[in-house]
């Protein structure tokens, strides 16, 4: 830069555009078309109300520290139970990895510049709002207390909160995460990069497959139905009352028909982030290739045929019950297949212990737990004493929140320096994710206990033997609030003071770190052509192996 | 919900089928350990093993082994296929009511249990049933769903509006249980429960003629003095009597053997019933038998209160009301969930 | 890292998004893309049609009367109105394909035009029924004062104490009788009397064999006495269906006929030719879906059990 007449070089240094300063204007943030920002926007948003839905959870913990109801009146603790599952599953679990780190990467992984239509991408972002504010509107006007399951008659006729409100901001939300499957099934059947084949594809993007077909086969029924109810409530008169000749029972099998697939929306990206993590940080092909990637297909298939064992104690007949049943056995046999195959890939590894790898870690014993005790779940003699219990509470948050929560925040250190350029610190990383382990389990575990013994769900008050385990539980959720709210801050201090990440922290083979950190606004600088197979750590697969060992030197001094 | 079992933290089992589902539940934990502890061993040692030596090392490739995952399928499925087995077996018991049962009608309503027995009795929240007996519940509901739920005898079961459902269950050791709502109802959902009481068949006996007849508890005390439970063979009085003389006793101070005294209270006559050996008054022979386990709270109540009214004392309700025992406390206005929050 | 300066000056063709390398990519994506979106329609109305087959298996003799009062005669019109407009715009895809602009323009109005005859039916059908007293929410129906039914002594009596119906004629007779019937809240009314089960009382009489469902038993008697009020309940179940699943699906309609006056627009422009013509085509997968889903709609909203009057 010494010489003004040099301007070749002028123009090869000037920094160039990347997704995040093409543009600063708001307006080309709110009209944008790039999935990336599209991206950040639903992880702003989806942060937000993962943290409202924290404090309900965190008001619930405190309530039920003593038997009595002292902190909270039954109704407003109706309230909390109620908007914490709502505000967790609809607008944190079902978004959080598919609109954002599936939206981020799902294009770049598999070598296209934008999703395919990325203004149905912009419109599902702007439904998400529209529902959230709606919802978030309604529990300011004071909230809504049916659970989250909105079972009918209370729903429709009983309860005098604003369910027709956050009805409507689900139906509307709904069709945001319908848009987002759509939109990744033609992502990933049409702008596929030249080479990359069905069998390359990542399987992060497998995952996200699979998700998509239940987003678009199970979202809309559950949209009717939310709509149906939300009639029922507006005009008194419909079909789930049973006062006028309707069935509470057809909601429940509407509402499952959606909602027990709902939740194969919520663990199967989760399961994709993991192959990602254990197979990139093994630095080996991950086992089973074909395995992992049908399991996910199984999961999603198998996933609408066992609706039914979310009302094995509602009075359907004794055959109906068995079937359940038995299709939720199989279902079982693919989650194990990935579970192995996981274990498998680490044998012979060169395990790379950093944060993303420790939650990875974690995510194999939580969900191993939460898998097994949903066979307590599915065995219906079991299941009778159990269900309704804290033991399905304890169940489905370690599937949700270790299996789910883990992977997300994984995902989320994994492709930090990617999405951001910058790298966070490692330190607290690690802390972080020791304290989320060590919480989750000391807030989760006790409620199996809790369950067999018969506390039942959704109870502000509790009898007094039953203190003892409520008190470990909450002690284990501050620990817990302490390890998820800690990323926050390192997280927004590295955005400023983390260093340069560099395009390839990992010198791993995806196609994401083969362009820059962060990616511009289309992608890749050159359209990749892929000739390597998924996993593939060599030299001869263009990773420098001895320049990134130089690059690491040069950073230590 | 007593947790006197030999594992801590664990319910009590008072069923016929509750074994079964413990059983179950037992085979399943073990399943699970036997599945948990290779894989997070096998995760910890190649965790150790295969740490990274050199930052991007390569290690050998490895590629997939259709005979392992075929083993691992098939494993699986055959495991998963035994605990569907189990469970239907164990479903399959609790969900046929036996034809013999004992009939009990339970409606449910924002937030208590009403319960009607076939002999007409009813209670609120409250749940009588003899022990060893095949006890099969109709059930429905005037408003929302609700969820009949008795952690001890690892039963539940939806109550649904307009329709029946129906619970069945042979409850194995007398004592008192905690019922629940379990599906949830509104606003005070988690108050919307109480107790079975699973008594001796005999007490059960006695319960359901002492609740039929509508006796004040003076009269159903003096029904069981006289009748059931036959004291006043010894205590009728008079000047022959083996038993103590009852009469005009209540809040005076009575000679014991040894020459201590007593005031004979609430308390003491309680304890007279249940422990008689503890307490004996001077120039009578140790020779009652305890009543322990045969008398009920309510009945002991009842017996209370007509002894003190041989004194002239009224019952002046300073004892635990007896909801069960009087038609007049089954009203809804004195059927408030036990205070136990 | 250097040279792919050249790369920013691609030919792009008109109508490619920046996203996708050819046309053929493009089309392929909006053709998956548009099948997606109906296989989610599909799961929408799937959920409606389950409720409705629950419900008419349950209650088949209420739902069976309360259709009686939809008219065939319109809902049939609507039907063929419908077809032919499928027929309109497989021509429009057609001539989309020729790249004839006139004809895409005719073929897109008359389009346009037998969508609009096809609302206004429903119009017409939903007048009557706010005539009638049948739509299925309170104050959404004509309100007659008390004084404009009084010369009918029996409209007075709750008990709907209306002669048994054996024909069409005295059905008819009974509509227009009913409207006469004051209905001062404009609640929901049906005052049809109760035919279907009387005939399947005396039809049970007859044969000695239950005719009547165990549901209906539970759902249109108390105490083994046939209770209107129950009865009236289940006739309203059957019009809070019809309402839901017509008025969703003329909803579908009205979006039709913008994403028409948009291609219209756009085909005036001359937009579409042998080369790009997928709009054209995705809308017209749009527009037959909604007929189908009408062809659903007809036969179990209208013509299901219409054999009760024809039969006797």
């Amino acid at each position: 830069m010494q010489d003004a007449g040099l301007t070749n070089e002028e123009i090869e240094e000037k920094p160039k555009l990347n997704y995040l300063t093409n543009g600063s204007t708001l307006k080309s943030w709110l009209l944008t078309k790039d999935h990336k920002r599209i991206a950040l926007m639903y992880l702003v948003s989806v942060s937000a109300f993962f943290f409202v839905g924290g404090l309900y959870a965190a008001t619930i913990r405190l309530e039920l520290l003593t038997p009595a109801t002292d902190l909270l009146e039954s109704g407003t603790y109706n309230k909390a139970f109620t908007q914490h599952g709502i505000l967790m599953i609809f607008f944190f679990l079902i978004p959080s990895i598919p609109a954002i780190l599936g939206n981020f990467l799902l294009p770049i992984m598999i070598g296209a510049k934008d999703l395919a239509l990325p203004r149905i991408n912009l419109l599902s972002l702007y439904f998400y709002w529209i529902g959230g504010a709606l919802t978030i509107f309604a529990l300011l006007q004071g909230g809504v207390d049916t659970g989250w399951t909105f079972y009918t008659p209370y729903s429709t006729t009983f309860s005098n909160t604003f369910v027709m409100a956050v009805g409507l901001g689900i139906f509307i939300n709904g069709f945001s995460s319908i848009l987002t499957g759509l939109n990744f099934i033609v992502t990933i059947h049409t702008m596929r990069a030249p080479g990359m084949t069905w069998f390359r594809l990542p399987l992060f993007v497998w995952a996200n497959y699979a998700t998509s077909l239940v987003m678009i086969l199970g979202t809309p029924v559950v949209a009717i139905t939310v709509l149906l109810l939300a009639i029922e409530r507006f005009a008194r008169v419909g079909i789930f009352d049973p006062a006028i000749g309707g069935d509470p029972i057809l909601f429940q099998h509407l509402f499952w028909f959606y909602s027990h697939p709902a939740v194969y929306i919520m663990i199967l990206p989760g399961m994709g982030v993991i192959s990602e993590l254990i197979s990139n940080f093994s630095r080996k092909k991950i086992f089973g290739y074909e395995f992992i990637a049908f399991s996910s297909i199984a999961i999603a298939v198998f996933g609408f045929l066992v609706w039914g064992h979310h009302m094995f104690v509602s009075g359907q007949s004794i055959y109906a019950g068995l079937v359940f049943s038995f299709l939720t056995m199989v279902v079982a046999v693919p989650s194990a297949i990935k579970m192995f195959n996981w274990t498998a890939t680490l044998y012979k590894g060169s395990i790379d212990f950093s944060t993303p790898m420790l939650y990875a870690i974690g995510f194999l014993g939580l969900f191993l737990i939460g898998g097994l005790t949903g066979l307590f779940l599915g065995s219906i003699g079991l299941t009778v004493h159990l269900t309704d219990t804290y033991f399905v509470v304890a169940h489905f948050h370690y599937v949700m929140v270790g299996g789910q929560v883990i992977a997300y925040l994984g995902g989320i250190h994994y492709w930090w320096p990617k999405m951001t350029g910058r790298m966070y610190s490692e330190f607290w990383g690690k802390i972080s994710a020791m304290l989320v382990f060590i919480g989750f389990n000391l807030t989760f575990f006790p409620q199996f206990i809790l369950g067999y013994q018969g506390m039942p769900r959704r109870y502000a008050s509790y009898p007094e033997e039953l203190q003892v385990l409520n008190i470990f539980s909450t002690a284990g959720a501050s620990v817990l609030g302490v390890g998820l709210l800690m990323p926050v801050v390192y997280l927004a201090h590295s955005l400023i003071y983390g260093k340069k990440a560099g395009d390839n922290p990992w010198l791993l083979p995806g196609l994401e770190w083969r362009t820059a950190s962060p990616p511009p606004t289309e992608n890749f600088e050159k359209m990749p052509v892929v000739t390597w197979e998924a996993y593939e750590f060599g030299e001869e697969n263009g990773l420098d192996v001895e320049e990134a060992r130089r690059r690491d030197l040069a950073t230590v001094r | 919900m007593q947790t006197n079992s030999w594992v801590p933290f664990f319910p009590e089992q008072a069923s016929t089928f509750a074994w079964q589902v413990d059983a179950l539940y037992f085979y399943l934990i073990a399943i699970s350990v036997a599945f948990t502890i290779p894989i997070v061993a096998a995760v910890f040692i190649f965790g150790l093993r295969y740490r990274e030596r050199e930052k991007y090392a390569t290690p050998e490739e490895m590629h997939g082994s259709i005979v392992l995952e075929t083993v691992w399928s098939i494993i699986p499925f055959v495991i998963s296929m035994t605990i569907f087995l189990g469970g239907a077996i164990v479903y399959y018991n609790q969900y046929r009511p036996p034809d013999d049962g004992m009939n009990v009608y339970v409606v449910g309503k924002q937030w208590m249990w009403k319960i009607q027995h076939e002999g007409g009795q009813r209670e609120i929240n409250e749940l009588h049933v003899p022990v060893d007996t095949n006890v099969k519940l109709t059930m429905t509901t005037e408003d929302v769903l609700h969820d009949f739920s008795i952690p001890a005898f690892r039963t539940k079961a939806d109550v649904v509006p307009g329709r029946y459902t129906y619970l069945w269950f042979n409850a194995t050791k007398p004592g008192k249980y905690h019922l629940f709502c379990a599906e949830y109802c509104g606003l005070n959902h988690s108050g919307m429960g109480g107790y079975v009481y699973v008594m001796s068949k005999e007490d059960f006996a006695a319960w359901q003629s002492g609740n039929v007849s509508g006796q004040t508890p003076v009269e159903q005390g003096r029904d069981l003095f006289e009748n059931k439970l036959g004291c006043a063979s010894c205590h009728a009085g008079g000047p022959q009597q083996r038993g103590a003389k009852l009469e005009g006793i209540f809040n005076k101070e009575i000679k014991l053997v040894g020459g201590s005294t007593v005031v004979a209270d609430d308390a003491y006559i309680r304890e007279s019933i249940l422990n008689p050996g503890a307490k004996i008054v001077e120039g009578y022979q140790p020779i009652m038998p305890t009543f322990k386990g045969q008398v009920t709270e309510e009945q002991l109540v009842a017996l209370v209160a007509y002894i003190k009214s041989l004194s002239g004392v009224a019952d002046t309700g300073g004892q635990p009301a007896a909801p069960a025992a009087t038609p007049a406390a089954t009203a809804p206005a004195n059927s408030a969930p036990p205070a136990n929050r | 890292m250097s040279a792919h300066a050249s790369d920013k000056f691609v030919y792009h063709e008109p109508g490619l998004q920046h996203q996708f390398d050819d046309m053929k990519q493009q089309e392929e994506s909006v053709s998956i893309g548009m099948w997606m979106f109906l296989v989610q329609e599909i799961m929408f109305f799937g959920g409606l049609f389950t409720a409705y087959l629950v419900f008419r298996s349950r209650y088949p003799l209420a739902f069976a009367e309360a259709s009686n009062h939809l008219d065939a005669f319109w809902g049939g019109l609507n039907t063929l109105v419908l077809i032919v407009s499928s027929l309109t715009m497989a021509l429009t895809v057609y001539y989309a394909q020729r790249g004839n602009r006139n004809m895409q323009v005719i073929m897109i109005l008359l389009t346009m035009f037998f969508g609009t005859v096809f609302l206004g039916v429903k119009v017409i059908e939903y007048t009557d029924k706010y005539n009638s007293g049948l739509v299925p929410v309170t104050g959404w129906n004509k309100k007659i004062p008390e004084t404009a039914g009084t010369e009918h002594a029996a409209s007075k009596d709750p008990t709907f104490a209306l002669p048994l119906i054996e024909t069409r004629a005295e059905a008819a007779s009974a509509a227009d009788d009913h409207k006469k019937h004051p209905n001062p809240k404009g609640e929901f009314q049906w005052n049809y009397g109760t035919h279907v089960v009387d005939y399947g009382l005396s039809k049970e009489k007859e044969t000695g064999k239950p005719y009547l469902t165990a549901s209906e038993r539970i759902g249109y008697f108390s105490n083994g006495v046939f209770d209107p009020d129950k009865y009236r309940d289940k006739i309203r179940m059957f019009y809070y269906i019809y309402f839901v699943m017509t008025g969703l699906h003329a909803l579908h309609m009205i979006v039709g006929l913008g994403l028409m006056s948009w291609l219209l627009w756009t085909a005036w422009r001359g937009y579409y030719s042998a080369e790009y013509y997928a709009p054209v085509e995705m809308s017209g997968l749009y527009w037959h879906f909604v007929d189908i889903v009408w062809i659903f709609l007809f036969p179990l909203l209208y013509l299901l059990g219409r054999h009760f009057l024809a039969g006797h």
